[in-house]
């Protein structure tokens, strides 16, 4: 093998896992609300879309740029675009997801599972017109003088391999780790975490402890949108988007939710982590407009001998 | 501490619970026995505020508990053991403890009930890292029990502790049950299909046909009553 094709195999895969860790954190965001929560929601990528322009108005309009400079500045609009999105998630939950989910749903065919679908497929198509209007059909893009730099390593192997990694895409992954990181503890040791979970196990049950199952709902839900939003906005810092980019993700969150295993947030890191690596390294022997059918084909492959994700638990839910 | 006053409740259109009262004093140890279908659970469903009832009041220390939504009533000191243990099976033994230790006093004596708890159940504390949904149906039984502990309840409720579960396993939950009242003199309202057994521990019984509290009375009175004698005891 020239040194060619080794550099060009390990810059794939450097690419693939910058790509991967915030594909990642984009899952774990979905995660809480469908793996955890067992909540359908469909508009989970406009709400990253969301994200991304609610850290590019903080950026450009709310002072950030002018404060904290163009390094730091967009990664502080990006953080405090989470918050925002919080609220966001936690009011679409109380005025119209919470009449679909939870306990009122327990009789109902399917746990409002169809319901949901509709309901978020409608805020879906609302959050993307209204996008549409409000911000208009031009590539916005958060732009830091980090996506044009590279950190370079090596040269390795008698000078002959080099590889680069682009600064915005490197500190984007090194953020959504953390975060990764963080909400996984807040989920698996908090008080408010096992409780979350325990409501999403069994809500009734919850209910006996004094749990309240719509609150916590709501929280995981905020929750949910502000992680998918954060890592919306760190993909902003590199790819230009607009009003309807939601469409292109939620698809692959889902993939990545379902690849890591249902209920486990550290699977869906995971699962995303796997979609960015066959993306990125599918574009070795494949045309990259393939890249999106590479990854529906390892991901059947998965489930097919895999159907439990790969942190999945085959253990009954009541 | 806990007074039904004409309860009626049920599920959209059909009735369950018709005019049912009952009395359970603090301290008391009170059974509620009765057929399948009678309502049973349905009346400790109204009790938690999981259905709420057509007619009649609820009290539970004098508190009127019709404007108190479900999840607050934990926090008042009533724990709900529910029918068929209903552990939360992806959570940990420890964790599904924890969540029983939600309510503030729970919280506050955490420490002594979880001690407590280990004690009357070790192989609670043996499987306290395992998931509650890998445990046996007895041992589910005892999570769902020590979670009820774990409140710190002034009213501790079971729903049907026995059911589905072996013989053997059946009367060693009882036993447990038996210790907890002898240690705590912690107020408990059991619902059973074990007629002998519950209407032998109890101090007081009522007995639920149809949704109708058919006959009520303490122990003795219960026991020495030909219509128990014939229809639960077998004599």
């Amino acid at each position: 093998m020239t040194s060619q094709v080794i550099e060009n195999i390990l810059q794939a895969l450097v690419a693939g896992l910058l790509a991967g860790a915030i594909y990642g954190l984009m899952c774990v965001g979905l995660g809480l609300i469908f793996g955890v929560m067992r909540v359908i929601n469909f508009a989970q990528g406009d709400f990253m879309m969301l994200g991304m322009y609610a850290a590019y108005y903080l950026f450009l309009s709310a002072g950030i740029q002018t404060t904290f400079g163009n390094v730091l500045g967009p990664y502080v609009a990006i953080l405090l675009s989470g918050p925002l999105l919080f609220l966001f998630g936690f009011w679409i939950h109380k005025l119209l997801i919470s009449r679909v989910t939870g306990q009122r749903t327990a009789q109902l065919d399917g746990e409002g599972h169809f319901a949901q679908l509709i309901l978020t497929l409608g805020v879906a198509l609302v959050l993307q017109n209204g996008g549409l209007i409000v911000f208009g059909s031009v590539l916005a893009s958060i732009r830091t003088p980090l996506s044009s730099s590279a950190w370079e390593v090596g040269p390795l192997w008698n000078d002959l391999v080099s590889i680069f990694i682009n600064k915005a895409r490197g500190i984007a992954a090194i953020i959504s780790i953390a975060a990764m990181i963080g909400l996984a503890a807040l989920i698996t040791r908090t008080r408010m975490g096992k409780a979350l979970r325990a409501a999403a196990d069994n809500p009734v049950a919850a209910t006996y402890m004094g749990i309240d199952i719509d609150k916590s709902h709501r929280v995981a839900f905020g929750l949910g949108a502000a992680v998918t939003a954060v890592a919306g906005g760190l993909l902003a810092t590199n790819y230009p988007f607009h009003p309807y980019i939601g469409i292109d993700y939620v698809i692959v969150m889902y993939a990545g939710v379902v690849l890591g295993g249902m209920g486990s947030i550290t699977g869906a890191f995971w699962g995303g982590m796997t979609i960015g690596l066959v993306q990125q390294l599918s574009t070795l022997v494949l045309p990259t407009q393939l890249q999106n059918a590479a990854i529906f084909v390892v991901f059947l492959l998965i489930i097919f001998l895999r159907p439990q994700g790969f942190f999945g638990r085959m253990v009954e839910r009541t | 501490m806990l007074k039904l006053d004409g309860i009626c409740a049920g599920y959209s259109v059909v009735p369950v619970l018709k005019d049912v009262s009952l009395t359970v004093e603090a301290g008391q140890f009170v059974a509620i026995v009765g057929p399948n279908g009678a309502g049973k659970t349905t009346l400790f469903k109204t009790i938690s505020g999981i259905v709420q009832p057509s007619a009649g009041a609820i009290l539970f220390e004098g508190v009127d508990l019709a404007h108190i939504p479900a999840a607050k009533r934990p926090h008042l000191g009533i724990a709900h053991v529910p029918e068929g243990r209903q552990v939360f099976p992806s959570l940990s033994v420890m964790e599904n403890l924890e969540m029983g230790a939600f309510t503030d006093a729970g919280r506050r004596a955490w420490k002594q009930n979880l001690e407590r708890i280990f004690a009357l159940m070790p192989v609670l504390a043996e499987r306290r890292d395992q998931f509650a949904g890998t445990l046996s149906g007895g041992e589910q039984q005892m999570v769902a029990i020590g979670r009820g502990l774990a409140s710190a309840p002034k009213l501790l409720m079971l729903d049907e502790p026995s059911m589905g579960l072996a013989p053997a396993i059946a009367d060693f939950i009882f036993e447990k049950l038996i210790e907890i009242r002898a240690e705590t003199k912690l107020t408990i309202l059991l619902v059973e299909q074990r007629v002998a057994e519950a209407l032998e521990s109890a101090d007081r019984g009522y007995v639920l046909e149809a949704g109708r509290v058919v006959l009520e009375g303490n122990n003795a009175t219960l026991r020495a009553d030909d219509r128990i004698r014939q229809a639960y005891l077998g004599m």
